[in-house]
């Protein structure tokens, strides 16, 4: 089982990789071309002082598709699982913080539909398990870093990790 | 036998630190390239945030230099009776649907009430939607509405209504700028009062300021969003919006 899974593992990771990566490009594109319309999600979490809104709705996208690219890559992928993880975090709590105000709003998580929401809280435990399926798999990969088709494997940046102490 | 004995330790002791050497440079060689990794995507990230607020604080300069259009009260369009005890704030977007569905499901009951002095209303088309055509339609569909109420108010519901019951589909090409003239003229304008505001996309300064603004009102986060006598009304099924303007209209 064990030398199954050690075989496993690194293609495990790898498939992290992507489907993480995926996530990204997916959540980033739309909200980099409307980037008034992401001003206008993230004003409305109510959660940044107006001074704030702009520089987060813009930085965000751009740190998506910049986590989706070292992703892609596996460059740096420890750093880029734990940062990927941080921010789903970071996701969960403004969702969880919008639901326990009250706001009856979409996450904008993949950008606005914009319509009117007249009962938020589905959408928001929706939104809550989605993110926490997206965090067990940075958890995995910040644990389990080694992985096929790396630039880390290529810079010798990354060794094969035994099962039992996952460390690199 | 104690020299051979002492010259194998001795060599063994090399390769060892050969080996902690490599794995010293292997490490250096990680956190020197991980730390540029990091260097390009902050700086990236950074520039990235500095190009578009400068875009938008030059947005927002040509929006100050652009007119509104007239006959606006309190920034939005006033139909009904001075005298009306319940206002009806109405925000939409021509490209949403549920305000397609919302004007489907009330429209002549506001126009029972606007002309039974019940209720007046005013409307405030915003645009929040151009991610849904590949057109911009949102804005260019406002800054049509803004064209028809500058130059003939009396003709703004009839258009207002066409828009939504020709409603391009989401995610596609939105309706061509002289469909939406065409439409302008349906309602009663005359084609050259409007035609180069609606081509030259006058208005579009007031429209991303009035939409910018909407956004800026706590707890307003999408459209329709209606406002009665101050208060949201968040389901606008007939029944509730019934319930909630003979509501107000009893304080």
């Amino acid at each position: 089982m064990k030398a199954r899974f050690q075989i496993a593992q690194p293609w495990l990771s790898t498939l992290a990789r992507l489907f993480l990566a995926a996530v990204f490009i997916w959540a980033g594109w739309p909200k980099f071309l409307d980037s008034e319309g992401t001003v206008r999600s993230v004003r409305a979490f109510e959660l940044l002082p107006e001074a704030l809104v702009r520089p987060f709705a813009y930085g965000l996208p751009l740190i998506e598709l910049a986590l989706a690219l070292v992703l892609v890559l596996g460059l740096a992928t420890r750093i880029a699982a734990l940062v990927t993880g941080a921010m789903m975090i970071t996701f969960m709590f403004g969702i969880a913080w919008a639901w326990a105000h009250g706001l009856k709003i979409e996450c904008g998580c993949f950008g606005n539909t914009g319509a009117t929401v007249v009962d938020a809280v589905p959408g928001y435990i929706k939104d809550l398990f989605r993110d926490t399926g997206y965090l067990l798999a940075a958890a995995f990969l910040a644990y389990w870093p080694h992985s096929r088709v790396s630039v880390d494997g290529l810079l010798g940046l990354s060794t094969p990790q035994p099962v039992t102490s996952g460390t690199a | 036998m104690v020299n051979a004995r002492q010259a194998k330790s001795a060599r063994e002791k090399a390769a060892e630190m050969r080996a902690e050497a490599a794995r010293q440079e292997a490490r250096r060689r990680a956190i020197a390239i991980v730390s540029a990794v990091v260097a390009v995507i902050v700086v990236a990230v950074g520039a990235g945030i500095i190009i578009q607020t400068a875009r938008h604080n030059q947005q927002t300069k040509v929006q100050a230099a652009t007119a509104p259009p007239q006959h606006l009260t309190n920034g939005g369009f006033f139909v009904g009776k001075k005298e009306s005890k319940v206002t009806i704030e109405i925000w939409e977007d021509f490209q949403c649907p549920a305000c397609k569905n919302f004007e489907e499901l009330n429209a002549d009951q506001l126009t029972k009430w606007e002309a039974d002095g019940t209720v007046k209303v005013e409307y405030h088309p915003v645009a929040i939607l151009d991610r849904m055509s590949t057109t911009n339609y949102s804005t260019r569909a406002l800054n049509a509405a803004a064209a028809v109420i500058n130059t003939t108010p009396d003709s703004f519901l009839k258009f207002h209504t066409l828009l939504f019951a020709n409603q391009p589909p989401e995610n596609g090409d939105g309706l061509p700028d002289s469909q939406l003239i065409d439409y302008a003229v349906q309602a009663g304008v005359k084609r050259a009062d409007v035609e180069s505001a609606i081509t030259g996309q006058k208005y579009i300064g007031w429209a991303t300021k009035v939409t910018e603004d909407f956004s800026k009102v706590k707890h307003f986060t999408g459209t329709p969003t209606l406002v009665i006598n101050g208060t949201v009304l968040s389901d606008y099924a007939p029944d509730k919006l019934k319930a909630a303007v003979e509501a107000a209209a009893k304080k």
